[in-house]
């Protein structure tokens, strides 16, 4: 079994922007983290030496971007954590997490399918769920107005640790650029 | 529109690189050895249980490659999610997976719940313990018909459905459907059960549990049944954990994992019932395990009446058709027929969820496939692919 204070090592060592402890009962987590995209390799090996497995990756279109919430749950004694990324609306590129997990190809290309997310060093880019000959927009939100920022939908918990760089990042002090559904790539 | 040549089956392909077949094909094709050939089954094939596709390559009779191509029942069910509020999409749970729906109602159902802070009266908890375990059994049954038809044994889906049927019986006076069920309502189920219910239910329970000695003595212990099953497909923890297999699989690996058990909901941690772990991980192992779960849930059924609490099917003051969810996330997970099935709901506080992920078992059950039918012979890839137990609208969604 992993404690929840390795756990949380093994965050801080992916450098994550926010380690938050959740409430299980209710939020259906013991702990969840926010992490630097290029870590989560490295952090999905040291996952997967704990007897972590790959229950799914819930992509989430929010204002500051794509949210990727990777849900890991360990198949020795139970206890569901979530590791998420946040890749840029513009240029949503993030790596695969195949040579871990190899499940992870099948989720990986859904997400490409429907949110544009790209994910690279997938083995195996093809649509999985849209027709091959389909080459539309993904089904993004329209207007900008529809989009919530990560801060307005509950996600993080109750906090340990919170990277100030993050809290910039996800309340920018002045303006915002209108996010717009991009093309699949 | 994309060109339909289909590729020959029967020629032998003399160029790697051809460009015959759609993009999966070719795709497929190019890393294709010379003298092999390239097969595709389905998505309208007998044993792929609904429309699902598998491009295999093959050398002989063996399989040297294979890629399940998905998508042909894609109904886009996470994304109505996002347009209809979550009164509206409990309809569409039962259309996910047409097996077990029941479980399927219990996972949204359940996740609103949790999110919002609701209770549900005992009474509600029990029925919905029920009607979820009478429904793992019809899925089981269904299975293990269509799983033996598919190894060449015609007769006994005929059983199974049999079976089904008396199962579909018992359910249609709760929930008024037979197929897709909608039975589950935000904070407890929509009818009480009547005495007839219960009649039915107290006669099904010692008739299947006969029925079930027959199975054994019909199927189980049948020598062409065990050669065509034991020692084929092995699948370990490891791969299961590779791939996040869960239910009956990961259960045939050695792992006694179980949402029921290890992240209790409803009324679970207060019934007695076994988890199986084993005896082997190969395509027989999982048919064990699945027999032996039918009678694990006609325990689970004959412990929940036997307890069955008085008092009311749903909470005070249940929400309504225009209620809204507070905002907020949560990840709610319950076992399926086929593992663990999760919804992950996200909600901005306003009339329809702003994200709902279904994490459905077959899907990832599914993805193991490619690797686990690597050299193995045809006709044990398609045992493979049964005894995963895979429902394709599920994989879908």
């Amino acid at each position: 079994m992993t404690s929840l204070d390795s756990l949380a090592e093994l965050f801080r060592q992916a450098d994550a922007f926010v380690i938050s402890n959740h409430d299980f009962k209710t939020q259906g987590l013991v702990m969840s983290a926010v992490i630097p995209a290029k870590n989560l390799v490295s952090l999905g090996r040291s996952l997967c030496a704990g007897g972590y497995s790959l229950l799914d990756i819930s992509t989430l279109e929010a204002s500051e971007g794509f949210l990727l919430t990777y849900h890991f749950d360990n198949i020795n004694q139970p206890g569901r954590l979530a590791v998420r990324l946040l890749a840029p609306t513009g240029k949503p590129v993030v790596p695969s997490l195949c040579d871990v997990f190899q499940g992870a190809e099948w989720h990986e290309r859904e997400s490409r399918d429907f949110y544009g997310v790209v994910f690279d060093g997938n083995p195996n880019p093809l649509p999985l769920l849209l027709a091959e000959d389909f080459d539309g927009s993904p089904p993004l939100r329209k207007n900008p107005k529809d989009l919530a920022p990560l801060s307005a939908l509950g996600l993080f918990g109750q906090p340990q640790s919170v990277d100030p760089a993050w809290e910039a990042y996800v309340n920018p002090p002045a303006k915002e650029s209108s996010p717009k559904a991009e093309k699949q790539a | 529109m994309n060109n339909l040549n289909f590729i020959n089956p029967f020629s032998v392909r003399e160029d790697p690189g051809s460009s015959v077949g759609d993009l999966y094909t070719q795709n497929f094709s190019r890393h294709a050895k010379t003298g092999t050939v390239i097969l595709n089954l389905g998505p309208q094939h007998p044993s792929t249980h609904g429309v699902l596709r598998v491009i295999v390559e093959l050398e002989g009779e063996y399989v040297i490659r294979a890629e399940p191509v998905l998508g042909y029942l894609h109904r886009m069910h996470e994304k109505m999610a996002e347009v209809k509020t979550p009164w509206q999409f409990i309809p569409n749970m039962g259309r996910v997976d047409y097996l077990h729906p029941v479980a399927w109602n219990w996972a949204q159902v359940g996740a609103c719940e949790r999110l919002a802070g609701l209770e549900v009266p005992e009474r509600a908890e029990y029925l919905r313990v029920i009607s979820c375990e009478l429904n793992r059994i019809a899925s089981h049954l269904m299975w293990w018909g269509a799983f033996v038809m598919d190894l060449g044994g015609v007769t006994p889906i005929l059983y199974a459905f049999e079976e089904r049927e008396k199962i579909n019986d018992i359910l249609q006076i709760i929930t008024g459907s037979r197929l897709t069920i909608s039975y589950f309502r935000f904070g407890g189920v929509s009818a009480d059960i009547d005495e007839r219910f219960v009649r039915l239910t107290r006669e099904f329970i010692p008739y299947l549990r006969e029925r079930l000695k027959m199975y054994k003595a019909l199927v189980t212990d049948n020598v062409i049944l065990r050669r065509r099953l034991e020692d084929i497909g092995p699948m370990g923890v490891d791969i299961c954990q590779r791939y996040g297999a869960t239910g009956p699989v990961l259960r045939a690996a050695g792992l006694p994992r179980d949402v029921r058990r290890d992240i209790p909901y409803g009324v679970y941690p207060k019934l007695d019932f076994a988890i199986p772990a084993g005896p082997s991980d190969d395509c027989f192992g999982r048919y064990l395990v699945r027999l032996f779960e039918v009678e694990t849930s006609l325990n689970i059924v004959e412990q929940a009446l036997n307890e069955l609490p008085d008092g009311p099917v749903k909470m005070d003051k249940a929400p309504k058709a225009n209620w809204k969810l507070p905002a907020g996330e949560t990840y709610f997970a319950v076992e399926g027929a086929r593992g663990q099935i999760g919804v992950h709901l996200v909600s901005d506080g306003g009339k329809t969820p702003y994200r709902l992920k279904l994490r459905a078992p077959s899907f990832c059950n599914l993805s193991l496939f490619a690797e686990a039918a690597k050299g193995v012979l045809l006709a044990d890839a398609i045992a493979i692919l049964g005894s995963l137990d895979l429902v394709i609208p599920e994989v879908d969604r």
